[in-house]
């Protein structure tokens, strides 16, 4: 270890290193997954597209670089629940939460307009309403009422109760705008009920049901089209009904075979018609989609329907109008990696010149999805047109003719489940250097001759790193690139930049750059199921040079319980040619193991649901280790739904034995989290120095694990929350703690000797935290060795609560390479900060009464309130929204963790909790020292020749 | 004793005699050995001795008596030098303090380096006191006195806190054990 340090303390020495706080942050914001998408039309030059996403997010996003203009975080859950995005000119009117609430928005500063409160009841349908081209109210559809509002103001217009709606399920709403609006709802299986009101004054102008057994569905499977001839398709019949909704006739079945059409065998039609104008008619031209890959635009023509173009095979269409024209985009596939994008005129149904776009999938992503586009006119009055696609895997692209991609979002990385930091490997060279030593010596002779020609090598690459050094430094800064490809990926010198492998829920991995956050890699995996659980570990890092890298990621199906293993390069995304093993069983839980194969990836053990194990890699060489070890290996499982624990011991045959047991009354309380150390994390000092320099040494456990509970009784005064600090091989209970009149979300961390966790106490109606400390005592038990099956002595518990003046949303602990750095607690917090609180100040021997000892222990007196210090936010003005969690890694300075913070952004930085003590100050001036040094030393060789030349005139005289 | 005089008068009588060489005469009024006294004087001119003078030394034991005293009380005084610097260096420990900054620190090396430099060149303090009669008892009392010194110094460095004797300073030292069991495992996926 001492010449580990030296090494470090050289490498410092001749360290030119530059800080900057925003240097080595980096914020990147996402919107998620798009459920709704405008393009801004009220202006022409608008770049815009108004975006509302699934993660109840609403934005405006640049169309010409793809960045955020602006940004409105709604709450998560239903509450804040997007249901409706309506654009008229400049204003966007939102139906939130179910249709709590009805807001609009100013487009072009995204600011609020007005917001009011609907009553009560579940949201159905909303749309704009208008009368002689000008649109002025909204209309929104609940389950028993209608009620129209100013788009202005918002104010209500008029408000009706629906008649039946105890019988009617009311679901459309529609205005041709003609001062009517039309409320269709479905008897299902029965008939069509239509209620007509005016637009004046609510009044109910008509009311008509007409016969349709067949209907379940009129949002799904119907559409008003022409004027106002309410179009449905049944799959069933395999037939297109027709209802003309001012006269109110019978309506009228119309068998697709009748006009030559066939849909493909399962396949449930749908129809896609266009409203441009909400003060007018829809247009008569309409989409019918008939298989996976089928479309057919339609034109009613005089109550007859008339086939306009036939498009097969066509993956996704679009309509899109720009002043009086309509144009219909369709996406077809042209070969396996590209699609083709043309223009269709609507009315005609012909191809229009030179608008074909091409667009190239991405072979590691999802296929298109959406398509969302934006036709403009030229100054030729032909029409060009942009598009938005967006694709399985939560992408967005922006696609501009001839198939120029401007830019591309990846929205799956608001939903970043699990991550890992990967080292990076060494440069070419060096790993070529690395590599002589790894392969087996032959001779003596070749072996001197490949040590001179790599060293020669190394020579070469210094030198031109050193011209490359030289060259840009003549350079501005601005221009000096410092783009991150795969080829020029290397480690640097203190392993600072590292590979964020990111795992999102819609399943789409992630390679990126911890420095500049530029996504290196990104891989899609489809048909994984939408509740999977993932976990990702790294079974062989880059240190093994000519074995690459190898992560794991553990994918389980929740609903079937069956695993499948994706193994993969985490630097280059590239999928294993290692196959992983079938697993026919459902899998419970999987283990890490220390142990390694002959080439050098950690065995990981997969346990079933009939407690057996399984081994991957499973060689013969890992088997007969797995045979030796055996005895030693034990784990545990944790099922909260029964509040069982229970620890297991692997037998030889690699079937298990169950060991211990404990159950937790599910009744009573239930089990929210289990947290055990972390793998990676180095305690230096083995003990705490007292005032009076005696030794309080620190109870180390590794196989000490933290389960927390929380009461099922949610009352507040007997609700609780219980923490049980268990021994994961012997079951033992180590502390047992209950904290009344509390209860959840706890967050809870565990390292080293202690437990930091935080609840909200509803007797006194604030949060707290927790902290736990365990302590051997004054004498070490057994220095060398620790096994939890010698452990006579239970150790000593402190504890301590505080105050913390905010809810927090996720709490972590920095980690560095040696653990001789103090840690800092990393706490999240609503508000979007990340803060940095010293652990110092959660330590239970804080004292009530400060006394000479605590002081020279540096222990800072008891204050219940835990204070948030501006200067402890890390992440300074760069608010991070929804913090889901936060990954901190060591880096190859002790002094520096490197921490990610990710929810609905991500954001990357590097924290010091006790300063940059072996770093040297970025004004360190270089110049004085050195041109000191030198004169020194000059002067010393000059006084010594003087010296000299004195001595021999002395010795003449 | 009489050595200073008689080359004051040897250094005149130079100057004169290099001057005789050169004069055309010379009158000799000694009927001394000039011969024998040039070569005890490194070869300097005649010097005229008064009447009465005797070049040999007439042996006075009184005087050697006394100077055997004096060798004797110089001993003493080298040997309990270390002894006698002892209240000297409470003062200054007890002046400095215990807090850990330059000075004291200054001072504690050099009571501690002082003693220990003094045992270094004990042979050449035993030549110092050969001509002394209690030699060993001197030789004795020096060495203790120098332990005594050291002593003190080391106790100042503990009272200081400078001297590794708790368990904490040999806390870095201390690796970590050496886990037996491996074990893993988690929540029911």
């Amino acid at each position: 270890m001492v010449t580990v340090w030296l090494h470090d303390l050289m490498k410092k020495s001749n360290c030119i290193y530059c800080l900057s706080p925003f240097l080595f942050c980096r914020r990147q914001q996402y919107v998620g997954k798009v459920r709704f998408a405008h393009f801004d039309t009220h202006v022409q030059s608008s770049k815009k597209v108004v975006v509302a996403t699934e993660k109840n997010v609403f934005a405006a996003l640049n169309t010409r670089t793809g960045e955020l203009f602006w940004r409105h975080v709604d709450k998560t859950g239903s509450e804040g629940n997007i249901d409706a995005l309506l654009l008229q000119g400049a204003d966007a009117v939102l139906v939130v939460g179910n249709g709590r609430l009805l807001r609009s928005w100013e487009v072009n500063i995204g600011g609020l307009n007005w917001e009011i409160l609907l009553d009560s009841g579940s949201f159905q349908s909303a749309c704009l309403v208008g009368q002689q081209d000008n649109v002025k109210y909204v209309a929104v559809l609940k389950k028993t009422v209608i009620s129209l509002h100013y788009l202005s103001n918002g104010h209500q217009k008029w408000i009706e109760n629906l008649p039946d709606s105890e019988t009617v399920d009311y679901q459309a709403v529609y205005s041709g705008g003609n001062g009517e609006v039309y409320v269709l709802g479905v008897v299902p299986h029965s008939h069509i009920a239509v209620v007509v009101y005016s637009v004046d004054d609510g009044e109910i102008l008509k009311q008509f049901s007409v016969e349709a057994a067949w209907l379940s569905n009129i949002q799904t499977s119907c559409a008003v089209v022409g004027k106002g001839m309410l179009t449905c398709v049944d799959s069933t019949t395999l037939s297109l009904y027709m209802l003309d909704l001012h006269t109110q006739l019978q309506m009228t079945q119309l068998p697709l075979q009748t006009l030559g059409l066939e849909v493909d065998p399962g396949f449930h039609p749908t129809l896609v018609s266009t409203q441009p104008n909400a003060a007018r008619q829809p247009l008569s031209e309409f989409f019918l989609q008939l298989g996976p890959e089928h479309y057919v635009l339609l034109q009613l023509n005089n109550g007859q329907i008339v086939t306009l173009r036939d498009f097969k095979p066509a993956m996704l269409v679009s309509f899109a109008t720009t002043g009086e024209k309509t144009v219909a985009a369709v996406m077809s596939p042209k070969n396996k990696t590209a699609c083709g994008l043309n223009l269709f005129s609507a009315d005609t149904g012909r191809r229009l010149l030179d608008t074909t776009l091409i667009f190239n999938m991405d072979p590691y992503g999802g296929k298109p999805e959406t398509l969302y586009v934006q036709a403009f006119l030229k100054k030729d009055d032909s029409v060009g047109y942009r598009a938005i696609v967006q694709t399985e895997d939560h992408t967005l692209t922006f696609l501009q003719q001839p198939g120029r991609v401007m830019w591309t979002r990846e929205e799956a990385l608001s939903d970043v489940v699990t991550m890992e930091m990967v080292d990076l490997p060494l440069t070419g060279t060096q790993a070529e250097l690395e590599g002589e030593f790894g392969k087996k010596a032959d001779g003596l002779m070749s072996m001197v001759l490949k040590r001179l020609s790599s060293q020669f090598i190394l020579l070469q690459a210094w030198v031109s790193h050193l011209w490359k050094l030289f060259y840009d430094a003549r350079k501005p800064r601005s221009q000096v690139k410092n783009d991150v490809t795969i080829e020029n990926l290397s480690r640097d010198e203190f392993n600072l930049q590292k590979m964020m492998v990111m795992v999102t829920a819609s399943g789409k991995l992630f390679g990126i750059d911890s420095k500049t956050g530029t996504i290196v890699w990104k891989h899609y995996l489809d048909n994984i199921p939408s509740n999977a659980a993932f976990k990702l570990m790294v079974q062989r890092t880059t240190a093994h040079f000519p074995h690459p890298p190898q992560c794991t990621l553990l994918i389980k199906d929740k609903d079937t319980g069956l695993a499948t293993l994706h193994v993969f390069n985490p630097i280059f995304g590239k999928k294993s040619h290692i196959t992983p093993p079938a697993l026919p069983q459902p899998i419970l839980q999987s283990l890490l193991l220390p142990l390694m194969d002959q080439d050098y990836a950690k065995v990981l053990l997969l346990v079933d649901d009939q407690y057996k194990v399984s081994a991957f890699p499973s060689t013969k060489n890992v088997l007969q280790q797995l045979q030796e070890m055996a005895s030693s290996i034990f784990f545990y499982l944790v099922d909260s739904s029964q509040g069982r624990l229970s620890g297991y011991r692997l037998r030889t045959d690699l079937s298990t034995e169950l060991i211990w047991e404990v159950v937790i009354p599910p009744e009573i309380q239930r089990i929210v989290s289990v947290k055990g150390k972390r793998p990676n994390e180095h305690v230096h000092s083995q003990g705490r120095v007292m005032g009076d320099r005696s030794v309080l040494y620190k109870y180390l456990n590794p196989n000490l694990l933290a389960i927390v509970t929380e009461s099922t009784d949610s009352h507040q005064e007997r609700s609780f929350v219980g923490i049980l600090l268990i021994d994961g091989v012997t079951g033992r209970i180590i502390h047992e703690a209950v904290q009344r009149k509390t209860k959840g979300p706890v967050h809870v961390v565990h390292s080293e000797n202690w437990v930091v966790y935080e609840y909200w106490s509803t007797k006194s109606r604030r949060n707290e935290f927790s902290v736990i400390e365990l302590y051997e005592g004054m004498e070490l038990y057994n220095s060398t060795v620790f096994s939890s099956l010698d452990r006579p002595h239970a150790p000593q518990v402190l504890q301590q609560s505080y105050i913390f003046p905010s809810a927090i949303s996720t709490l972590e602990a920095t980690l560095t390479e040696k653990g001789i750095t103090s840690r800092h607690l990393l706490i999240g917090l609503p508000s979007g900060g990340i803060l940095s609180l010293p652990k110092m100040f959660l330590d239970p021997r804080r004292p009530e009464i400060v006394t000479e000892q605590s002081r020279e222990e540096n222990l800072i007196p008891y204050a219940p309130e835990l204070p948030i210090r501006t200067e402890w936010y890390i992440n300074y003005n760069q608010t991070i929204s929804r913090v889901r969690g936060i990954y901190t890694a060591p880096s190859g300075l002790e002094s520096t963790c490197l921490v990610v913070a990710y929810g609905l952004d991500i954001y990357q930085t590097r924290v010091y909790p006790s300063k940059q003590f072996d770093v040297l100050k970025d004004d360190y001036d270089y110049m004085l020292i050195s041109s000191v040094l030198f004169a020194l030393f000059f002067a010393t060789m000059i006084s010594k020749r003087l010296a000299e030349v004195k001595l021999l005139n002395r010795a003449w005289r | 004793m009489a050595s200073p005089g008689g080359q004051g008068g040897g250094a005149l009588s130079t100057r004169g005699g290099g001057g005789a060489k050169r004069m055309k005469w010379a009158l000799e009024l000694s009927l001394g050995n000039t011969r024998s006294r040039g070569d005890r004087q490194g070869g300097q001119g005649d010097v005229v001795y008064p009447i009465g003078y005797s070049e040999k030394p007439v042996p006075d034991t009184s005087i050697q008596e006394t100077d055997k005293n004096l060798v004797e009380k110089r001993c003493w005084d080298v040997a309990l030098g270390p002894l006698k610097q002892i209240p000297m260096n409470l003062f200054i420990m007890y002046m400095s303090g215990n807090t850990i900054s330059i000075f004291p620190i200054m001072m504690v090396c050099m009571m501690a380096w002082r003693p220990i430099q003094a045992l270094m060149s004990m042979s050449a303090t035993f030549k110092l006191l050969e001509s002394s009669s209690q030699q060993w008892l001197q030789g004795l009392v020096y060495l203790i006195g120098n332990l005594l010194g050291s002593a003190l110094a080391i106790y100042k460095c503990q009272s200081m806190g400078l001297l590794p004797t708790h368990s904490s300073d040999w806390l870095a030292f201390i690796d970590p054990p050496q886990r037996m069991e491996i074990m893993g495992g988690g929540m029911v996926l």
